[in-house]
């Protein structure tokens, strides 16, 4: 068996001479044509750049102007719109609100038009219209969120709205009917109007705190709520809550709704485990709240006076508490 | 060499003279579009012995031909010269592996490692490989012996090598002027290369470069080249002789040799005198034409004599059948090719660049720069892979703009 020969390591050529000179040991023409050399692939890579956004410049130039896009753009027509929300609006409601022409092109939409028949709707908040060519148009919205409702004439007849926390109202057809149940109705309020539209609710702003507030901290009592009553705000800056109990309690927009709730909480099962009893909890006074209890006239009780006054209860509430709850 | 247009420069930094061409190559033309010219200073016997001369005067001649060109060159071939080169032959030959005797890329692949595998004296590098042609069981190949019948395999290579601090000093005289040297080509090569054709090369020719401080050669035979080699005497040595045998400076002498110096000595009467300048101007002498002759004919006799005694057996009158050609600047010299052939025993002539060259540059002194031009470009087309393909992507953005 012969082995195979190994040749020799190659021996060194000029080629392993190194070559990369440093611009200082350079002559002065050669230092001269290095920073030439920089200087030119320096503009070439800025014209490149320029080039580039300039071009893309263009682009979205004939994107935006209609009167520059290519003839053939014009005569497809539109495709059912594609609809992005983060609410409860669904596809049937955008062609009902759009009303889009069937083989209209995607040139020939006004896109502020459209975008003003969104926005008509109250729960719409922003909606945001796109095209896409040559025959897509792209519809976002975002969606006002109820926190309570209130009885208004709509459409010719008496019907619950929702109210969104900045007070704008709105019919909010396709909620969960239980999350719409459990909302707070709203009373002793104005609604006005302007032409055919409601005017946004004065005083959404509070009444939309106390209620977030309570959801967030204590839902427990929120549940029980059934109406809030602005009837005092302006003048008291005073809110009413009744619950399905029918307690009334009384809140303060002057202090902190956290510390009313508290409050509230505190006292809340001796009050509410008071069989029958109507109750008036006011936590405007600070540290001290009155408590005013009364108790509905038994039917079977013999000695109650027929047709006469409810006894009534008043204490005096002292809503230090013991020891310190958290919420 | 990619396809997009390069500007190359050849820079040939001779003893006399640095000269720079420019060629515009798109990949299958090649074009001469720029000349610079300098007078050479701190280069003897072709090596840079004054780096900071050298380097101003290269630079000088590399400015000139990029403004005459009106483009950047983007890369250099570089001649080579000089007393230092030396060249030997190595040969090596291999058993055929396959059991058809049928000769793979394998068998070609190792006989050429092994032909070019030797150890070189420390400082010494290589500056070609010089392949002489196959040859299959003593059978010359001209071409690839691939796919051909055969048991062995025999391969020789002329590998010509320099002292590395002198290849170096060339290397960085060009580097300083922020270029990279792609090529090295020894100048005979190059000078070769243009004053011979294919025909000549195949029939066996002997091309001698006789320049100013140096004499390049290089002998071809069956269309390759077969030996090459550097005698360090040039044209300065018979303007020396003038100016030491009749007490001239060394401008006096050079003008006497350029105006009556001969490589044959033709004036018969010894007393008939030439003018240096002509004019009758104050200083203006006369000196023996007899004299001038016969010194510039015995330095230009002994200088082809050491060339031949250089070539040793690789020259042989039958081995060359298409003669000597001479070129250079020194080989204008009259009556050389007379002298040449008397000493090989074979036809000389003038080398003559192509006829498609521009008159501008038909002058000997050119035949080098033109000659490295088309060397360097088909060498560089030759190679599989195309060194320009080396270098990152700001290497790439910076030779487009450049």
């Amino acid at each position: 068996m012969t082995k195979p020969i190994a040749p020799a390591p190659a021996a060194r050529t000029w080629r392993d001479i190194p070559q990369p000179v440093k611009p200082r040991a350079m002559s002065r023409s050669g230092r001269r044509r290095l920073v030439t050399g920089v200087l030119r692939t320096t503009a070439g890579v800025a014209f490149c750049v320029a080039l580039a956004w300039g071009a893309w410049s263009v682009a979205g130039a004939l994107q935006e102007n209609p009167g520059k896009m290519p003839a053939a753009a014009k005569a497809v027509p539109v495709r059912a719109p594609q609809f992005k929300t983060d609410g409860v609006l669904d596809h049937a409601w955008l062609e009902r609100t759009l009303r889009i022409p069937k083989g209209a092109s995607l040139m020939e939409l006004d896109l502020e038009q459209l975008r003003a028949r969104l926005l008509a709707d109250g729960q719409v908040l922003t909606a945001t219209l796109t095209r896409h060519f040559p025959d897509r148009l792209v519809v976002a919205v975002t969606e006002r969120s109820p926190i309570a409702k209130v009885m208004a004439e709509w459409g010719g007849q008496q019907r619950p709205l929702l109210v969104a926390r900045d007070g704008v109202m709105f019919a909010g057809d396709r909620h969960d009917p239980a999350m719409v149940e459990r909302l707070p109705w709203l009373d002793g309020l104005t609604i006005a109007r302007r032409g055919a539209a409601f005017l946004p609710l004065e005083g959404m702003e509070i009444v939309g705190e106390l209620l977030a507030k309570a959801r967030l901290e204590a839902d427990h009592l929120y549940r029980s709520w059934r109406v809030v009553s602005l009837a005092r705000l302006a003048s008291d800056r005073e809110l009413e809550v009744r619950t399905v109990q029918g307690v009334t309690i009384i809140f303060s927009a002057h202090g902190d709704f956290f510390r009313q709730l508290a409050k509230l909480d505190y006292m809340w099962e001796k009050i509410a485990n008071v069989p029958d009893a109507q109750a008036r909890i006011d936590l405007t006074l600070g540290r001290e709240v009155p408590v005013r209890i009364e108790v509905a006239p038994a039917a079977t009780a013999p000695d109650a006076t027929p047709g006469g006054p409810a006894p009534t209860i008043s204490l005096l509430h002292n809503s230090q508490p013991k020891t310190k709850r958290e919420f | 060499m990619s396809s997009r247009t390069t500007f190359i420069g050849a820079v040939e930094i001779g003893t006399s003279k640095i000269t720079v061409l420019v060629g515009e190559y798109t990949g299958r033309e090649l074009a001469i579009i720029g000349r610079g010219e300098c007078s050479s200073r701190g280069v003897i016997k072709g090596a840079v012995v004054d780096y900071k001369a050298a380097s101003e005067c290269t630079h000088s001649a590399l400015e000139q031909a990029e403004r005459d060109a009106g483009e950047r060159i983007e890369l250099v071939f570089l001649a080579q010269t000089g007393g230092h080169l030396e060249g030997f032959y190595n040969e090596a030959s291999v058993n055929v592996k396959a059991s058809d005797n049928v000769i793979d890329a394998g068998d070609v692949r190792m006989v050429c490692d092994l032909a070019k595998s030797k150890e070189l004296p420390v400082g010494r590098m290589v500056v070609h490989h010089i392949r002489r042609p196959f040859r299959v069981d003593g059978r010359l190949v001209p071409g690839s012996p691939e796919q051909l019948v055969g048991q062995r395999l025999e391969l020789g290579y002329w590998t010509v090598h320099g002292q590395e601090q002198r290849l170096a000093d060339n290397i960085h005289v060009i580097r300083g002027f922020n270029l990279e040297v792609r090529e090295l080509v020894l100048s005979s090569l190059a000078s070769g290369h243009m004053v011979t054709t294919a025909e000549e090369r195949q029939h066996g020719v002997l091309a001698i470069d006789i320049g100013a401080g140096t004499t390049d050669f290089v002998l071809y035979r069956d269309g390759a080249p077969h030996t090459t080699g550097v005698v360090s005497v040039g044209g300065t040595h018979l303007t020396n002789d003038l100016s030491i045998g009749l007490r001239l400076t060394d401008g006096q002498a050079e003008k006497l040799k350029l105006r009556f110096g001969r490589a044959t000595v033709q004036v018969r009467d010894k007393a008939q005198k030439v003018w240096l300048d002509g004019n009758f101007a104050i200083g203006d002498r006369q000196f023996p034409q007899y004299a001038i002759e016969q010194i510039t004919s015995a330095r230009a006799w002994e200088l082809l004599e050491v060339v031949k005694k250089k070539l040793g057996n690789a020259f042989t009158p039958e081995g060359c059948a298409s003669g000597v050609v001479l070129t250079g600047g020194t080989a204008k010299l009259a009556g050389i090719g007379e002298t040449a052939a008397k000493i090989f025993g074979v036809p000389a002539h003038l080398g003559e660049a192509p006829t498609w060259v521009n008159e501008n540059l038909r002058d000997p002194g050119y035949h080098t720069a033109l000659g490295l031009l088309y060397y360097g470009v088909s060498a560089q087309a030759d190679k599989s892979a195309p060194a320009r393909a080396k270098g990152g992507f700001f290497t790439n953005i910076k030779r487009i703009f450049a």
